[in-house]
């Protein structure tokens, strides 16, 4: 398959999956393919995802970042984008604006088998996992399972 | 020197090189000194010195290759004189062509090879080649067809003034002569093999293919040799801080240097993916010894179209056990194939550097280093080399073939001690243990293919199977313009 068969597909497994807010959009002056799209947590929290597809895709795994609210503010008015690359909140590097990585899959452990509706499975979880830290002050990786 | 002088030294050298000569050394006991006699004579009064009590003479040995000497011949035909540089190992004990190896002797000196009896003074070393008719001895036979005796000398030193034992050898033929029988020379003359990974396990494998008379060696990694390497890798700390693939290339030549090697300190990643492609199709056989999934699954995809064998080895965390699989691309499962099949077992594996413990860990939780014990990396890598050796010896004469039908499954691994937590624990004791699984044993298993792989399979149909989706559904992605306050 080449990359837009891939991509094609995808769309249309997202689609499939009730997940039309993230489908994929090709921008053409810079020949590249993104996800931008809105995520209502089942508070009515409302939360912006952006992730460009890379080049190399799927053999790299696309980073997801919170674009909205930048900053993110998490429990006791922390911001989550001080922690940077950490373990207990499941995030990795920011973007170059700031905005919080989420770390949905690490590319060790990626593979060109996963596809973009797993992925933001996994994002939308790690946002009701953000919610309950918001709750309770626990970490998010209290919420959510470490894979393996 | 007199004529008793020269029949000890014939004998001596006949002791040394382990031959028997036309003398042999007696211990005479009423003159009590040694004496040279004639192999044929009996004495009463003398007792035969044996080669092992030989042994205990020093003496110093020169060895030249003869390719040296055949390529260089016509200007020592010409000039009558070549100077060459030498290596000194262990005071001056022993001598060797400076070129013959990858390590520099302990010690430099000047030698000469001269054509006749030449009384050459500036040289430390010279090594007179004198025409010899066709009924005497002879150690070389010029490319012209003329027998020479190599006798050689040393201008300074301890043995200043005395002869000194001369080898040349046919290096090309000889270094793999213990070999026979089971390899013949030249066999995998022509063969070649490209190893990603010079760690550990990669390079073990490919001195060990070197060994067995591999040709051309094609080497893949980024690496420096670091301290924490030294305690498992085969070079030793005099190499720190040198890319692993250069390290290889010594270690490979000095076990043979008519190979041919060819470095690539390049990480695989996709801006190398062409290059390695490039590469790929040049040789014979694949070794992945890589320590993450990305290059494994890489390299597995370029080669799933270029199909060459390719074996994919590595060690479990810790190192406690250690598995082989090997794919017939387009045949045989693929490594994405063993990936989705095992993925726990392909999950472990050992964190044997920085760079592979930063993959896995975040910045602000570390992942210890944890590679394992070299003893129990060298199974991995001698049971690699075997595979190795398997498939490079197809469609040869080798009574190895015996060993096919061993080696029929595409799966291997072996546990090095009943690691707690994990399924090997209650492995029972080795010792008490016939039928059942125990550790140090390979086993071979048959791993089928996925054929929804998407490497190697039908993926896309795959997909469209899972999601209920029609041969030709899909949604081709909107053009829009970039969201706001996003620049790529």
């Amino acid at each position: 398959m080449t990359l837009v068969e891939r991509l094609n597909l995808e769309n249309q497994i997202l689609i499939r999956d009730g997940m039309s807010q993230y489908l994929i959009k090709y921008y053409q002056p810079g020949n590249s393919y993104y996800i931008y799209g809105d995520y209502a947590s089942n508070s009515g929290r409302s939360y912006t995802i952006w992730c460009r597809i890379p080049d190399y895709y799927p053999n790299i795994c696309p980073p997801v970042y919170v674009h909205n609210p930048n900053p993110l503010i998490g429990f006791g008015g922390v911001s989550i984008n001080s922690y940077r690359t950490s373990h207990r909140m499941h995030t990795l590097e920011n973007d170059s604006d700031g905005a919080v990585q989420i770390c949905h899959w690490r590319q060790s452990r990626w593979h060109s088998g996963i596809t973009l509706n797993k992925v933001m499975i996994k994002v939308m979880l790690w946002f009701e996992a953000f919610e309950q830290h918001l709750s309770t002050g626990r970490d998010i990786d209290y919420f959510v399972s470490t894979m393996k | 020197m007199d004529l008793q002088k020269e029949k000890i030294q014939e004998a001596m050298q006949a002791i040394a090189a382990r031959r028997s000569g036309r003398n042999k050394l007696v211990y005479d006991k009423t003159r009590k000194t040694i004496v040279a006699v004639s192999t044929t004579d009996y004495t009463t009064t003398g007792l035969n010195i044996s080669a092992e009590e030989a042994d205990m003479f020093l003496c110093e040995i020169i060895t030249i290759p003869l390719e040296y000497l055949n390529n260089n011949w016509k200007k020592i035909a010409d000039n009558k004189i070549l100077p060459i540089i030498l290596s000194e190992w262990d005071d001056g004990d022993v001598y060797s062509l400076s070129s013959i190896g990858k390590w520099p002797g302990q010690k430099e000196v000047y030698g000469a090879i001269v054509i006749g009896e030449r009384d050459i003074k500036e040289y430390q070393i010279v090594i007179q080649l004198k025409k010899t008719s066709a009924d005497q001895n002879f150690d070389y036979v010029s490319p012209l067809g003329e027998k020479f005796k190599a006798i050689s000398y040393s201008n300074a030193g301890k043995m200043k003034g005395e002869k000194i034992i001369t080898h040349i050898v046919d290096v090309g033929y000889e270094i793999s002569t213990r070999n026979h029988g089971l390899i013949e020379t030249g066999l995998l003359k022509n063969s070649s093999v490209l190893i990603f990974g010079l760690g550990t396990g990669g390079v073990q494998v490919a001195v060990n293919l070197a060994k067995c008379g591999v040709g051309s060696f094609y080497l893949i990694d980024p690496d420096r040799l670091e301290i924490g390497n030294i305690c498992r890798h085969l070079a030793g700390i005099s190499h720190i801080g040198r890319k692993k693939v250069l390290v290889a290339k010594d270690l490979l030549l000095e076990k043979n240097p008519n190979i041919k090697v060819y470095t690539f300190p390049i990480k695989v990643d996709e801006t190398n993916k062409d290059k390695i492609k490039e590469i790929i199709k040049d040789v014979d056989l694949i070794i992945c010894a890589t320590d993450n999934r990305e290059s494994k699954l890489l390299i597995n995809a370029i080669n799933i179209n270029v199909k060459k064998i390719i074996l994919f080895s590595g060690a479990f965390r810790r190192a406690y056990g250690g598995q082989i699989l090997r794919v017939y691309p387009g045949e045989t499962a693929c490594y994405h194939c063993f990936l989705l099949g095992m993925p726990d077992i392909e999950t472990d594996q050992e964190i044997s550097s920085d760079a592979n413990a930063d993959e896995i860990a975040y910045s602000d939780m570390p992942v210890p280093i944890e590679p394992g014990l070299a003893i129990d990396v060298e199974p991995i890598a001698t049971m690699t080399s075997k595979l190795a050796l398997q498939e490079l010896i197809k469609g040869k004469e080798s009574t190895l073939h015996i060993l096919d039908k061993d080696f029929s499954a595409n799966w291997y691994f072996w546990i090095n001690r009943p690691e707690p937590d994990t399924k090997y624990s209650a492995f029972p004791p080795l010792s008490e243990s016939i039928d059942e699984m125990t550790i140090l044993r390979w086993y071979g298993v048959f791993f089928d293919k996925d054929e929804a792989c998407p490497t190697c399979g039908n993926y896309e149909k795959a997909l469209r199977e899972q999601y209920g989706l029609e041969p030709n559904e899909s949604a081709q992605p909107e053009s829009s313009s970039l969201p706001p306050n996003i620049k790529l």
